[in-house]
């Protein structure tokens, strides 16, 4: 619903709170497991089970084991016949809804790169060896990127509209930079975010044929990185006007203070070397949050682990924030595309609340390109007030986002 | 919030261009369906396909020189849509303008050839040229590249009322007064494995003609090519309202929410509707909800001459919603029975007094949404 301020063109600047989350992802289902993942630095990484990666050179992802997935649904028989990644939005909307079983969206922002991929591959390889499409009705359904959020946004009788967003590996920073946006304008004062991917075997084999993933570990900012491996997952913030909120008596988990986005136009796979491009976009969060880069404690890195994305981004960061910690959790989990942005917002809301931050795994010898702070193998404890989540992806979208310790 | 259209660009399997493409409407012609097929299957099927003359016109440019047909058709409309404003993107302005770009499948030839090789041949056939244009925001990066937009850039995935869902996102990131502009594009290209899959979900017929609202739902034809329209505050055709958008869970649920929608918009004078109707299910759930809550307004469907377009499909419609507005005149509606109790223009259809239109798409996986265009 539109709000009088903004039908006169006005901008309201509202703070925005974040009330409920909810993750899946192969650091551990739910907030509580995720937590302790990161506090003891687990490499999540294992042989990727789901398809064969005999001819690829990387052999390993960050996975979401599917029997408990399908175990901890509300409706087993259903959750059967659904893509798995309707099955990871599910999880993590019924962990975000546990918490704030009040909170009815106006608007659903969701960030992907694949939607139901694996389905579609089901239907190709159906018809090219000329197998049983019995089931090819049900696949085609469930194939459409939407169909994952509608189907979670069902299950709990929810129906706000929905906007899904597939800005690459950026998708899911986006799509909770647009809903924060969206409430900060006051045009809504509740709206539902977050991400999904589910590992799919064309997404992993093209990132091997562009030899983007690595045979080895997945080492961010190492100066013997040689690339990164994928992951998946799904994770949800329910966010709201930050008055409203504590008018009905809400928890403020944290708040989102600014985001910032930026595309460099370099080359489609490619960032920019000069790093610009993730630059105007953390340029544009402190902007947003209007605060001075000094005031940033932590930043969980893009940090994909490929040469070229590491140096762009660490050089960027430098830059701009000096020895600030900074951390890729994508070392424990691997590169969950749609989702990345949106568990790494819920990474950096655990730190938050939890006053860490939490490690790069796999770390062992510093770049000499950047100086940069990484906080390296293992977890620290320190006081934290506002902390920087980056994203970017093919196409040269850069994303990121700013989140606060709340304070009344 | 004020929101109106200074451009449009629009190219489809009847022609590139908005004024060329609108003649051919008016004339009452309809694309010509073109067979595909493929060589592991004895199923062929038709489809209106923009032809490769279509795209001479489109200046070389770095970005599309690998590009599937997706980007080259965005790009077309995309270039049109700046040329009609006048609008021009230069390094000092070239933050304040966004992109928003509505998309359903994709760039489906091109993920069809990347994953045939893994399966004839195994992943080490893979290639890595082939995989980046697969990824859904890749014709929005060559589209932001060629025009040097370098500030917000979207991606909006959908069924065919996607572009309607991207112009709303449009509006709400135009609150944001660093933005001059908003520029929406949708597009799609069709390919055989589309035209099986929903054959296979009993969305498609084999050959035109489309029967828009006919009792007995036949089916659609696809078709491709894209649409654009140059969002800004000020222009001569106002988007006066839109609506976010709603979900059915089940096709019986259809006419409800289509309803919900209609009534959303039509608070206000109407005198024509821009329907989707597509000769398949959604035919019966809009024309019902329009003869419940508008009878009056005149129902146009573009689907029997241009096809089914899916993520361009909504940007086409606002495209028809506008012209017909500024030119007073809508076109034949084709393929139409008696027997349909709507009023539809059976010929050429002056509307001298037309001020108000509503644009209504609703797709086939779920989701609804809405516009309403207006002359100030």
């Amino acid at each position: 619903m539109l709000k009088s301020a903004v039908e006169n063109g006005k901008s309201t600047n509202a703070r925005v709170a974040v009330v409920a989350a909810g993750v899946v992802s192969p650091l551990g289902f739910g907030l509580s497991e995720t937590l302790d993942s990161l506090r003891e630095a687990r490499d999540c990484v294992t042989r990727v089970t789901r398809f064969s990666v005999a001819e690829c050179r990387c052999k390993t992802a960050g996975q979401v084991a599917d029997e408990r997935l399908l175990k901890d649904q509300p409706e087993a028989g259903r959750a059967r016949r659904l893509h798995r990644a309707s099955s990871m939005m599910i999880y993590a909307l019924r962990e975000t809804l546990a918490q704030e079983p009040q909170f009815k969206p106006e608007l659903t922002v969701i960030g992907t790169t694949s939607g139901g991929m694996s389905y579609g591959e089901d239907y190709y390889r159906s018809l090219y060896r000329h197998g049983s499409l019995r089931d090819s009705p049900a696949w085609i359904a469930n194939y459409p990127a939407q169909k994952p959020v509608i189907d979670a946004q069902e299950t709990f009788e929810i129906s706000a509209p929905c906007q899904v967003i597939a800005n690459a590996c950026a998708s899911g920073t986006n799509a909770i930079g647009h809903a924060f946006e969206c409430v900060r304008s006051g045009r809504y004062e509740r709206v539902l975010t977050g991400g999904y991917d589910a590992l799919s075997e064309l997404v992993f084999v093209g990132f091997d044929s562009l030899q983007a993933s690595t045979p080895e570990k997945c080492r961010p900012f190492d100066r013997h990185r040689t690339g990164m491996v994928l992951g998946e997952g799904a994770a949800i913030l329910a966010l709201e006007n930050l008055d409203a909120a504590r008018a009905r008596g809400a928890p403020i988990l944290a708040e989102i203070t600014g985001y910032g986005m930026s595309t460099d136009n370099f080359h489609l796979t490619q960032p920019d070397p000069s790093g610009i491009g993730p630059r105007r976009a953390m340029e544009r969060a402190l902007q947003s949050a209007q605060i001075s880069a000094d005031s940033v404690d932590y930043i969980n890195a893009h940090g994909t682990a490929t040469p070229f994305n590491d140096a762009a981004e660490g050089k960027a960061i430098a830059e701009l924030f000096g020895r600030v910690p900074i951390s890729s959790t994508k070392s424990m989990m691997g590169h969950s595309l749609g989702a990345a942005g949106a568990v790494e917002a819920i990474i950096c809301l655990l730190a938050l609340q939890h006053q860490f931050v939490p490690p790069n795994i796999n770390f062992r010898a510093p770049d000499q390109l950047a100086d940069l702070n990484i906080v390296a193998n293992e977890a620290r404890r320190t006081a934290l007030r506002t902390v920087l989540s980056n994203s970017f992806g093919f196409g040269g979208t850069n994303a990121s986002i700013m989140m606060q310790k709340f304070e009344a | 919030m004020s929101l109106a259209i200074a451009g449009m660009g629009w190219i489809t399997p009847l022609g590139n261009g908005v004024d060329a493409v609108w003649e051919q409407l008016l004339q009452g012609y309809e694309a010509i369906a073109e067979k595909m097929s493929e060589q592991f299957s004895n199923r062929s099927y038709n489809a209106f396909r923009v032809p490769e003359s279509a795209l001479g016109r489109l200046a070389p440019h770095p970005r599309l020189r690998r590009a599937s047909a997706i980007s080259r058709f965005a790009a077309a409309a995309g270039l049109q849509a700046l040329q009609a404003a006048g609008v021009k993107v230069e390094p000092q302005n070239a933050e304040r303008m966004a992109l928003v770009f509505a998309i359903s499948n994709g760039g489906v030839i091109y993920t069809k050839r990347f994953y045939r090789d893994i399966v004839e041949a195994g992943a080490q056939s893979a290639s890595p040229l082939l995989f980046p244009e697969t990824v859904f925001n890749a014709p929005a990066s060559h589209l932001a590249a060629i025009l040097g937009i370098t500030g917000a850039t979207y991606t909006q995935v959908g069924d065919s009322a996607v572009g309607l869902v991207a112009i709303r996102m449009a509006e709400d990131l135009l609150t944001n007064e660093e933005l001059d502009y908003c520029l929406v594009v949708g597009a799609e290209e069709v390919d055989w494995l589309l035209c099986d899959a929903y054959r296979r979900w009993r969305l498609l017929r084999l050959a035109p003609p489309v029967e828009p609202f006919n009792k007995t739902a036949r089916g659609m034809i696809l078709s491709e090519g894209a649409g654009a329209i140059l969002l800004s505050r000020k222009g001569p055709i106002m988007i006066a309202q839109t609506d976010a958008g709603a979900h059915y869970r089940k096709r019986t649920e259809t006419e409800e929410i289509v309803s919900q929608t209609i009534s959303n918009l039509a608070q206000t004078e109407v005198d024509f509707v821009i329907s989707s109707a597509n000769g398949t299910f959604i035919d019966e759930a809009e024309c019902r909800a329009l003869r419940r809550i508008i009878p009056d307004a005149i129902v146009y469907t573009a689907k029997p001459a241009v096809g089914e377009s899916v993520g361009a499909a909504g940007l086409w419609q606002v495209i028809l919603g506008a012209q017909a507005l500024d030119r007073r005149e809508l076109p034949p509606l084709l393929h139409v029975t008696s027997t349909i109790p709507l009023r539809v223009p059976a010929s050429r259809t002056a509307l001298t007094k037309a001020r108000h239109a509503i644009v209504l798409s609703c797709g086939v996986n779920q989701q609804v949404a809405g516009l309403r265009l207006s002359i100030p």
